[in-house]
């Protein structure tokens, strides 16, 4: 049984975890740079995805090797795919 | 719980029209990104849901391989853009 | 110093223990030998105290990324200039991917390009009649 404490904090960091994806992700069909939506899409998809792992990892505590490797995956690849977009994305708008 | 799956999947719609509607390989680029991170988290929950772990190994490596192919891509584009 | 065979064989089978999680004799055997048998980059040695000071910085990264968001969500950012940090001078390029990481990672700043003693950094800002932002503003 979980305490009902945690069951609450667990659905808080979901909650939180979606109002950054819908609020970060809000952004793409805009027409704003590719450098703006790179910085929500890194709240969007980094930070509301490891609110959302960290939700679940209270849920669900005897998955917990899974979900920490996700966490882990999940910080360092987006993060460095966002600086690789960064850097191809402005290295052709410069050369153009 | 469905409740959230449901509204991750209308928060993944989002960069699929974008993916859809955008010309500029940038910007399809970013929705791909985004495309590709939140699917791996939908299937990882879904494995949370349903108790299956191989479900949850699938997802992990998406979460890794998945990313390390759109840099791959980036770099692919910036030269070919380039020459 | 750290040795670097260690903190490699340490990451390598802190990542297969997750992966498996399985703590029996023979799979901790089997990773021990894929994180020996995996080539290894050459590296130089880095001294204790570098490491922990990044160590203390990433892991203040985490609440500060997430203090930084809910910042930009009650104030809309929506000025974008670049500025340029300086690299501090004999940063080993485990070091230098570190910092790359930790700035990139927070939502308001990521690094475009690093040179040879600086990087360049793209800033999002809230709106303010500063003057000073006009000349960047034109740049974008």
């Amino acid at each position: 049984m979980i305490n009902p404490l945690v069951n609450l904090f667990s659905y808080g960091c979901i909650g939180i975890g979606l109002l950054f994806w819908f609020w970060g992700t809000a952004f793409l069909p805009s027409r704003r740079s590719v450098l703006f939506k790179l910085h929500m899409l890194s709240i969007a998809d980094t930070l509301g995805s490891m609110a959302i792992l960290l939700g679940l990892l209270l849920k669900r505590p005897q998955e917990w090797p899974l979900l920490v490797l996700a966490i882990i995956s999940l910080a360092i690849w987006n993060t460095v795919l966002g600086y690789v977009l960064a850097y191809c994305s402005t290295t052709e708008a410069t050369h153009d | 719980m469905s409740w959230i799956l449901i509204a991750m999947i209308l928060a993944l719609l989002i960069p699929i029209y974008e993916a859809c509607k955008d010309e500029n390989i940038w910007q399809k680029m970013l929705a791909f990104a985004s495309i590709a991170s939140k699917t791996a988290m939908i299937s990882l929950f879904v494995s949370v849901l349903r108790d299956d772990w191989m479900l949850g190994a699938v997802a992990v490596i998406i979460l890794s391989v998945g990313n390390a192919g759109l840099m791959l891509l980036a770099h692919v584009i910036k030269r070919v853009s380039q020459a | 110093m750290i040795k670097p065979i260690v903190g490699h064989l340490i990451l390598r089978l802190t990542i297969w223990l997750l992966l498996t999680s399985d703590l029996s004799g023979i799979n901790l055997a089997m990773g021990l030998a894929i994180a020996l048998l995996l080539p290894r980059p050459d590296g130089r040695s880095i001294a204790v105290g570098d490491w922990l000071r990044m160590l203390s910085k990433i892991l203040w990264a985490i609440p500060l990324a997430y203090l930084e968001a809910f910042e930009m969500l009650l104030r809309p950012h929506t000025q974008e200039d670049i500025v340029l940090e300086r690299v501090p001078p004999q940063r080993s390029s485990q070091l230098i991917f570190l910092d790359v990481f930790v700035i990139t990672f927070t939502p308001k700043t990521i690094v475009l390009r690093y040179r040879q003693d600086y990087y360049e950094i793209h800033r999002l800002r809230p709106r303010r009649t500063g003057r000073e932002l006009e000349g960047h503003e034109s740049e974008e």
